[in-house]
């Protein structure tokens, strides 16, 4: 008898202050978790306004209460949450309408790779691409002709949207055995462009130095949303997301499991590949590709969809991506075709003005 | 027995105070006291941030647009339902929005406004009305019918007329003076718009023309301009049309539109002669008035985009697998 009386005394004591400290902890907690959700929210609509605004760093003033959480580099848009760092303010300032947003010390730059190759729509894909990405800040972009020399109507374009760029170019070379202006087949196209701007971002920037920066392959008659570049932001190695409109279906994503991790790819065709996605479904962070210098797309030998495991199995494994556009059920980037114009009427001799450029 | 006794009073007067607290603290819980100093100015500062980021937002909005005294432009773009939509309508406003004074007009081709194209707009950032009007059945073109047998989009357009025509009888004052200096422009959801087309056709008085690349079957489709008139039309199609023009090659100012309320597109008209069907009714070809350097520059393309191939995705369909519905493509 003693003994149970003894037994209940205890859980007596104990019972009401257990209780009061787990509801006082988590009515501590709750606010905190709130506000951090609340702050990347705040960050990310701030980074996606389309017009154009300068990002200053304002400091919080420190209570110098709990801060559980260690500080990174600053790339990392959580960076800008933390209990004891800055918030992101918004200022605006005036802007001619057709310029790029004002670079910005704090976000990444977005090295966006495009090849471009000359045909009757490529100013109108270029120009469109241009506008899309006259949006986005911090944005550099490499275009890479296929062609032997830099086409004056290329250079004109991008000098004159004001755009933060780099003009590149290597020509594929040309199937000699077949007639006519055909290249060769065995080499994907695209594929020299894109190692040409590898190689050029290897060479400009130095793996010592602390250039915090995205890489990302985008064609130029895919259509990308912004707030595709904004998720792609953040890639720590390698981040990946959904395509529309590739592989025969509405859209191919990566399998993403309850611990946020990629295990599989949703796609019908061939799902076995290492990397089963879309040039337009991926982003590496500049360290990765500066830190495996060996890493370019394979050039002959590639079978049909492999060409992106070319690359990515030489940077990453697949436990290593990153899920974004809310774990890969958005669809942030469309892979549209443009069809080729029917220029039945321009006959044999060409019936308009060849001097008008289009 | 009395050191006994003591403890269980002590012990249950104990309890009772610990549990006294842990109601108070309950208590405490529900009423979110000012206690919490230092989480509290972190929460309000979030949410001023917050509300001076939305202020800001409104207030850059209403600057871009008031930012310069210059001619509104209100193109109206037809759309229906496909699935390259929603693609070709975010890089059509990526476009737009560097457009000061810019109010898009969208029509969809349907019964009732579609939750895609609401909450497209509505995240856009642009100036925008959104209309709806269905193409009846007979006039609509079929699953295999190729893309010149019927004129689309004529419903729709005159849709955005009407309404534009319903405002401009509604306004008064400083706005309807504004409507007298406004251009109106029919802007396809798949061509490609350089932005210094837009500046061209600004000032308009009556109807302005440039040329259209890739279209009518060659590199670009212009007006031929000889002494700053327009004298006759460069085509490889049909050239004795009335206006031999693109949709995409011409702009009307609102004045006209307003002045003019018969003038509407025709969706019976032959193929090719829809743009002379509206354009016969406002202007002859010498009041014509040329742009893009007397008409030698293309700054607008007449691209069309390809239909994705939906092979397996029809073939998942069938078996029941397709990709989640739920999915906004």
């Amino acid at each position: 008898m003693p003994k149970r009386r003894d037994i209940l005394a205890i859980v007596l004591i104990v019972l009401p202050w257990t209780l009061l400290i787990t509801v006082w902890h988590q009515s501590a907690i709750a606010p905190l978790l709130a506000i951090r959700k609340v702050c990347h929210h705040l960050v990310k609509e701030i980074l996606i306004i389309p017009e154009r605004l300068t990002i200053h760093r304002q400091r919080l003033a420190d209570d110098g209460t709990e801060t559980r959480h260690e500080t990174g580099p600053a790339t990392d848009s959580k960076e800008y949450c933390s209990q004891d760092k800055d918030i992101v303010e918004v200022v605006r300032t005036e802007y001619v309408y057709t310029r790029p947003p004002p670079w910005s010390d704090v976000l990444p730059t977005i090295h966006v790779i495009t090849p471009t190759y000359s045909r009757p729509v490529q100013k109108a894909e270029l120009t469109r691409l241009a506008n899309t990405f006259l949006h986005v800040p911090n944005l550099h972009w490499i275009l890479v002709e296929d062609s032997q020399r830099r086409t004056p109507l290329v250079t004109r374009l991008l000098r004159e949207t004001g755009l933060n760029y780099t003009h590149l170019n290597v020509e594929t070379p040309r199937n000699y055995k077949l007639r006519g202006d055909t290249r060769d087949p065995r080499i994907p196209r695209g594929t020299m462009q894109r190692n040409l701007a590898l190689r050029w971002l290897r060479e400009t920037f130095n793996s010592n130095n602390s250039q915090t920066g995205i890489v990302y392959f985008a064609d130029d008659d895919n259509t990308y949303s912004l707030e595709l570049f904004e998720e792609m932001r953040s890639t720590r190695k390698v981040s990946v997301w959904p395509v529309a409109f590739v592989g025969g279906l509405r859209y191919e994503s990566p399998k993403v499991n309850a611990a946020g991790k990629v295990y599989g790819w949703k796609t019908v065709f061939d799902p076995h590949r290492p990397f089963a996605i879309d040039m337009a479904g991926f982003a590496i962070n500049l360290r990765l590709i500066l830190f495996k210098p060996q890493a370019y797309f394979k050039l002959r030998g590639v079978k049909g969809g492999y060409q992106e495991s070319s690359l990515l199995r030489e940077l990453v494994t697949l436990s290593d991506l990153e899920p974004k556009a809310a774990n890969c059920t958005k669809i942030l980037v469309w892979h549209t075709r443009t069809e080729k114009p029917v220029l039945v009427n321009e006959g044999k001799k060409g019936f308009t003005d060849p001097n008008v450029e289009i | 027995m009395r050191m006994r006794l003591k403890l269980k009073t002590v012990f249950v007067l104990y309890f009772t105070v610990s549990l006294l607290g842990l109601i108070y603290a309950l208590m405490q819980l529900g009423q979110r006291c000012d206690c919490r100093g230092h989480d509290m100015s972190k929460d309000q500062q979030i949410s001023q941030l917050r509300g001076e980021l939305q202020k800001l937002q409104e207030h850059i909005k209403t600057e871009l647009n008031k930012k310069t005294d210059v001619p509104k432009i209100y193109v109206i773009t037809p759309t229906y339902a496909r699935l390259v939509q929603k693609a070709e309508l975010t890089r059509l406003s990526h476009t737009f929005l560097h457009v000061p004074q810019l109010h898009w007009i969208v029509v969809e081709d349907a019964p009732q406004p579609t939750l895609l194209v609401t909450d497209f707009l509505a995240a856009s950032g642009l100036t925008y009305t959104h209309l709806h009007k269905l193409t009846p059945k007979d006039r609509k073109l079929q699953e295999g019918d190729p893309s010149w047998l019927k004129p689309r989009g004529a419903e729709q357009r005159n849709e955005g007329l009407r309404w534009l025509r319903e405002m401009g009888a509604a306004a008064e004052g400083k706005e309807a003076a504004a409507l007298e200096e406004a251009v109106v422009y029919f802007a396809d959801d798949d061509n490609t718009y350089s932005l210094q087309l837009f500046e061209e056709m600004r000032y308009t008085y009556r109807v302005s023309v440039w040329p259209v690349g890739l279209v009518g079957g060659m590199k670009f489709e212009r007006p031929v301009v000889e002494d700053g008139k327009v004298v006759r039309f460069h085509t490889g199609w049909r050239p004795n049309r009335p206006f031999p023009i693109d949709m995409a090659g011409f702009a009307v100012s609102l004045r006209l539109i307003l002045t003019s309320p018969q003038a509407r597109f025709d969706g019976d008209a032959q193929m090719g002669f829809l743009e002379s069907s509206f354009l016969q009714h406002l202007v002859t070809m010498d009041e014509l008035e040329p742009k893009a350097d007397l008409c030698t520059k293309v700054l607008v393309w007449h691209t069309r985009t390809e239909k994705p191939k939906m092979k397996r995705e029809d073939a998942l369909q069938k078996q029941g697998l397709g990709s989640d519905p739920d999915v906004e493509v």
